[in-house]
């Protein structure tokens, strides 16, 4: 599971090492088995849990991977997440409305003119993102 | 060269903490940058074979040396899984 890579290593620095987790392989794992024995169990909770939260939305939160001044990564993740998001959740025909989130994220924190510069982008398939 | 600058630093030895202090600034300004190239969350170094490492941190990830006003325990991943 952990690849070595030679320019983006992760071991030889103890505090970053104890802190890699959540967002790739484990969470995936830990998802499929779920989601096995309780089909609908994980992405309906999930789907309570995110409603509240977009019903108590008044801005983006702190996000710890983008710490610094210079937002653009977090605008363009989130833009890009919320595509992700609509894709994989339309291919598990399950309801999309938890992506609203990063929606509201990307809304607050993108300048408008790339939101639709990107819009038409992946309307016209000329999007350079990966989603 | 090396010869050289210890045959005058025997005969001006006042300039030694010179030495200490250039390259000790050398040293900080060139470690901050090797930390904000290696360990800073924005930066992607190999595109087609990790291309998004901020996405593998923990969301309680500190990079910053000194945080005032923010509890990063707290902290918790923002978005729906999907």
């Amino acid at each position: 599971m952990q690849r070595k890579d030679l320019l983006c290593p992760t071991s030889g620095n103890k505090s970053r090492a104890n802190h890699i987790a959540a967002f790739g392989h484990q969470r995936a794992k830990q998802r499929d088995r779920i989601s096995f024995r309780y089909p609908n169990l994980h992405s309906s909770i999930m789907a309570d849990a995110i409603e509240s939260k977009i019903k108590n939305y008044r801005t983006a939160p702190f996000d710890s991977r983008f710490p610094n001044t210079n937002q653009t990564r977090n605008c363009f993740q989130n833009y890009l997440d919320f595509h992700r998001c609509n894709k994989a959740l339309s291919e598990k025909d399950q309801d999309t409305s938890p992506c609203d989130w990063y929606q509201r994220v990307y809304k607050s924190i993108c300048p408008s003119v790339w939101v639709n510069n990107w819009d038409e982008g992946i309307e016209g398939g000329s999007f350079a993102g990966r989603v | 060269m090396l010869a050289l600058v210890k045959k005058q630093l025997k005969n001006h030895p006042a300039l030694i903490p010179l030495f200490f202090f250039i390259g000790g600034g050398t040293a900080m300004s060139m470690i901050y940058l090797a930390r904000l190239g290696l360990r800073n969350p924005d930066v992607c170094w190999d595109r087609k074979n990790n291309p998004e490492p901020w996405n593998k941190l923990s969301p309680t990830y500190q990079y910053k040396l000194f945080a005032v006003n923010m509890d990063y325990n707290k902290l918790e991943k923002n978005g729906p899984d999907f």
